[in-house]
């Protein structure tokens, strides 16, 4: 059990996978399922290597740690990531079975740089763990390279993707200017000095993370990727570089200023604004379930921003609940609308006419992780948005809470305009939709973490907690 | 003063109608026989019960009775509490009838009618858990699963009316599709969470200055707010709950959303859910924040007599027939409200009696509308005529609905309206009487003129209005039930006053206005 603990265990376990799954492609047959689930199998070993790991362990002089915060990341990253291989396990035709390695040897190769990123305490290694995650993205998000769609959106991704790391780059290196060293130990003692060189470093590292966690004004990317990817890629693009911009954004911000991080609150709460009311409003005109789930990815964004702004053990946990909550209900999400993609080839709205008479199951299942992100009691996604509120009431921030649930209402219009096509709506095709095994594994698997965790959120709640609280020691 | 029992009556009222929507759920597939009587049983369970509650309701020891707890979340505060008091148990009562009535209302549904009664059914149990909710968290929860379903049964088993404005208006409405039932659905369901949003930080502020240690209404009730804190979370509930009650300005997801539900959702929402935003006022607002009370008084007052006089002449209006009766329940709402802004114990009574009469009423008014559309396929008021000969029970049962309506003595209109026209004669802002008074003129007005014109007047020449059935079977269940209930009511007040004396003198002493 020891060597679980190891600090760069699961680093090397995914490498080892990766280097598999890549012999596998090369020497095994063209077109088989192996390398999808030697990935898919690789990726639930790891998890379990993972969920029974303990924290502690550290490497390279303290710039690698296994502390609570990056053990909680890893996992999230790992199932994930095993949830996304899974759910394009059982795929029809199209470029990911005929080019199956590949594409899962660049997943792995963007999860080994977010399982790097999430336990760097150095800012180069930050810098090439961070790189290590997003080029394969840029990659992935145009796989299906004969449609135009998505070279041009992989295009648009690759380019915004590429300034943001330069800017972060460029903002590192003030912060290594006026601290006079790489390693964040050393970075309160440093900042406590109140260098304004830090404050403009940190200033531009924040606008590059932005970029990745798609917080307006750097969200560009999004709908365009979200539309042309293929589904269930994008529903892992949806949370995991996510949630690994936030564990930077911790990493730099809380732990690495220590008490001068209230000075951020101002810009967090801004940033938080404006994400929450562009990405709801600008949902709304959508009639590509893609483009509109990336729209209120936007406006989720917004509301963790918002638990950041609080600045404080309870608003840091919540974001980290918010993440869990959001995985499950947007990954869920995302599934559906590859089975509904595959078998109605379309991913405007108007496919979903009456999807309540055709597959009642599939509809009640979109229709319950909508609800869940739209923040509705019985589902996780009421106790994360609830949490968020608290913790904004706390620290005294009325106005914010208030928008926040109003904002709520905007985002409910939307998701029941989902609602509608799909209960109301006579339905164009008569039939019920196929889906295969392995994607109805999937969405069940996020189903039941959306009502599990939604009637039953004390032991994750109390876990988050603990895990913030180290962060403000 | 707080009385536990062993049998957890409270939760099996809540809960049955619940059970017997999962059981239609996943038991009744193509056997539309068993979802109705599936539905009648469960929604007989919970009137039987509330019947034995209302009973057995110690009227001499008051106070919160057939107490519920279990923990839920302790280390947030959150318990599962259910009791009841005086105003609790009456709208209990009214919630099971309208319930029971309307099963048998809807019992011609005839497309996905497994879905219809599973989603009115987990309606009732948000209706019910608001009801006997004490810890402000589960009453939150309750409040959303009351609110939701109303989207999917406006949205798919509602009606589009043949309004069509003109002029300027209509440009701008052709737009946005104003009559549908989409739209109302819509309307009305975001606007409702919209006042959720409201209410949810008015109770996460009270929760916050109280310790953040309970959500149970017994602790607030106990905590002292600050007068500033109370001013605006007064004023945050006022909005949220005034909503769901429908005060003026903020009353227009009504006559839409009335207009385009079926039947036993209409019934459901005029009759039940615009109490609730009553209830919460009362509830919540007044009984938690006594100084913002009365200095909110006059506002609460105002707004209540604009009401009554603003849904009246807004009802005379109307040439649709489900309009007249959706304005009229604004109308309605507003004795309501104003009976509750006086602050004293004949208006506060009157106030809870009107919940109950107009409860009822509306549901009465609802079913007979639903059965006129059923049979005439219209809604056109001046087409239609002469219907008593042809329908007289349903002529029958439409009168004695108006005639509480403009509060006729031996009905229970009356007795509700006097209430209320006494408490504001006796209030701080006697001026109130006038507007309400002349609420009932008007009410008066277009109660008759409706009433007379589709039944008593002459036949109607349409070809489409000729040899129209009366009321059948199970029909007669729902109106029987309603006319029986507002004619006891009226002729003996004192079953219904006696209890909620008991809980309105506590509240009023509390603010400190009482006698």
């Amino acid at each position: 059990m020891a060597a679980l603990s190891a600090p760069l265990a699961l680093e090397l376990g995914t490498l080892a996978l990766l280097v598999l799954v890549l012999l596998s492609g090369l020497f095994g047959p063209k077109g088989s399922a192996l390398p999808a689930r030697l990935a898919f199998g690789g990726l639930v070993a790891l998890l379990f290597v993972a969920w029974n790991a303990q924290p502690g362990a550290s490497a390279f002089g303290g710039t690698f740690v296994v502390d609570e915060l990056a053990l909680f990341a890893k996992r999230l990253f790992l199932a994930s990531a095993a949830l996304s291989v899974l759910a394009s396990l059982g795929g029809g035709p199209g470029p990911v079975p005929r080019r199956a390695a590949e594409y899962h040897v660049l997943l792995l190769g963007s999860l080994l740089g977010m399982l790097a990123l999430a336990s760097a305490r150095e800012l180069i290694l930050l810098f090439v763990a961070f790189e290590l995650m997003s080029i394969p993205l840029y990659v992935l998000t145009g796989f299906r390279k004969r449609e135009d769609r998505a070279s041009e959106a992989a295009l648009k991704f690759f380019l915004v993707g590429t300034v943001s790391s330069a800017v972060i780059l460029y903002g590192l290196s003030f912060v290594y200017g006026a601290a006079g060293t790489t390693e964040m130990a050393a970075l309160p003692a440093a900042v406590d000095e109140g260098h304004p060189l830090v404050y403009l470093g940190l200033g531009l590292v924040l606008a590059g993370l932005g970029f990745k966690i798609a917080a307006v004004p750097f969200h560009m990317w999004v709908p365009d990727s979200y539309e042309a990817a293929s589904a269930p890629f994008v529903a892992w693009l949806s949370v995991a570089p996510k949630a690994a911009g936030f564990v930077a954004v911790f990493r730099l911000y809380l732990e690495g200023m220590g008490v001068t991080a209230l000075a951020w609150v101002p810009v967090a709460a801004t940033l938080a604004v404006v994400s929450m009311v562009a990405g709801n409003l600008m949902a709304i005109p959508q009639s590509n379930i893609k483009r509109l789930l990336a729209y209120s990815g936007i406006a989720h964004i917004g509301y963790m921003l918002l638990g950041f702004a609080a600045m404080s053990a309870n608003g840091t946990g919540m974001v980290l609940f918010y993440l869990v909550a959001y995985l499950f209900g947007n990954m869920g999400a995302f599934f559906v609308v590859e089975a509904v993609g595959r078998s109605e080839s379309s991913d405007q709205l108007d496919a979903y006419k009456g999807l309540a008479q055709r597959s009642p199951m599939l509809a009640l299942s979109l229709l319950v992780f909508l609800l869940s992100l739209g923040g509705i009691p019985f589902m996780v996604g009421f106790w994360a948005k609830l949490y968020v509120f608290w913790a904004v009431i706390e620290q005294g921030m009325y106005a914010l809470a208030f928008l926040g649930a109003l904002l709520t209402v905007v985002a409910l219009y939307y998701y029941l305009v989902v609602a509608r096509y799909m209960y109301i709506d006579a339905p164009v095709r008569a039939g019920a939709i196929a889906v295969p095994v392995s994607l109805t594994l999937a969405i069940a698997i996020c189903l039941t973490g959306v009502v599990g965790m939604g009637v039953y959120p004390g032991p994750w709640v109390d876990g988050v907690l603990r895990v913030a609280g180290t962060l403000f020691r | 003063m707080a009385a536990v029992t062993d049998f957890p009556i409270l939760s099996v009222i809540t809960w049955a109608p619940f059970v017997s929507a999962l059981v239609i759920m996943f038991g009744a597939r193509h056997r539309p026989g068993f979802v109705r009587w599936t539905a009648a049983a469960g929604s007989s369970v919970s009137l039987v019960l509330s019947l034995w509650l209302y009973w057995a309701y110690d009227r001499a020891a008051a106070g919160f009775q057939f107490v519920e707890r279990v923990e839920l979340v302790p280390a947030l505060g959150i318990a599962y509490e259910l009791a009841v008091d005086g105003i609790s148990l009456l709208m209990i009562l009214l919630t099971a009838i309208i319930i029971f009535a309307g099963v048998f209302a809807s019992w011609t549904v005839k497309t996905r009618a497994q879905e219809f009664y599973a989603l009115l059914l987990l309606l009732v149990t948000g209706v019910f858990g608001v009801f006997v909710s004490l810890d402000l968290f589960v009453f939150f929860l309750f409040y959303e699963i009351a609110v939701l379903p109303m989207y999917l049964l406006i949205g798919i088993w509602g009606s589009s009316g043949a309004v069509r404005p003109q002029g300027i208006f209509g440009w701008a409405f052709g737009r946005t599709g104003v009559g549908t039932k989409e739209y109302a659905a819509m309307k009305l369901t975001l606007y409702l969470l919209f006042g959720s949003a409201f209410i949810l930080v008015g109770i996460l502020a009270l929760y916050v200055a109280a310790g953040s240690q309970s959500f149970s209404f017994l602790t607030f009730e106990r905590t002292t707010f600050s007068p500033a804190l109370q001013t605006w979370v007064f004023l945050a509930f006022y909005i949220g709950f005034g909503i769901l009650a429908g005060i003026w300005p903020l009353h227009t997801w009504s006559p839409d959303g009335h207009a385009s539900a079926p039947t036993a959702v209409s019934m459901l929402h005029a009759g039940v859910l615009m109490k609730l935003g009553a209830y919460g006022v009362v509830r919540l607002g007044m009984g938690l924040l006594p100084e913002a009370t009365i200095d909110w008084a006059w506002l609460v007052g105002t707004i209540a007599c604009i009401n009554i006089v603003y849904g009246a002449l807004s009802a005379m209006a109307q040439t649709d027939l489900k309009y007249v009766v959706a304005y009229s329940s604004v109308s309605h709402m507003g004795v309501v409200m104003l009976g509750a802004a006086t602050l004293t114990e004949s208006g506060l009574n009157g106030s809870v009696f009107q919940m109950f009469a107009h409860g009822v009423m509306t549901g009465l008014f609802f079913a007979l509308v639903g059965l006129v559309y059923e049979k005439a396929h219209s809604r056109e008021i001046f087409k239609m005529g002469g219907f008593a000969t042809m329908m007289p029970g349903i002529a029958a049962a439409f009168t004695i609905g108006g005639l509480s309506s403009l509060g006729l003595p031996a009905t229970a209109g009356f007795v509700a309206e006097f209430l209320t026209f006494l408490g504001a004669w006796t209030s701080a802002h006697s001026w109130w009487l006038f507007p309400a008074v002349l609420g009932a003129f008007l009410t008066s007005i277009y109660v008759l003129r409706v009433v007379r014109h589709i039944f008593w007047g002459p036949p109607s020449a349409d070809p489409r209005f000729q040899n129209l059935p009366d009321a059948q079977g199970p029909e007669w269940v729902a109106i029987g039930i309603l006319v029986f209930v507002i004619v006891l009511f009226g002729v003996i007040p004192g079953i219904a006053i006696d209890p909620v004396d008991t809980a309105t003198v506590p509240l009023l002493t509390r603010l400190g206005v009482f006698p």
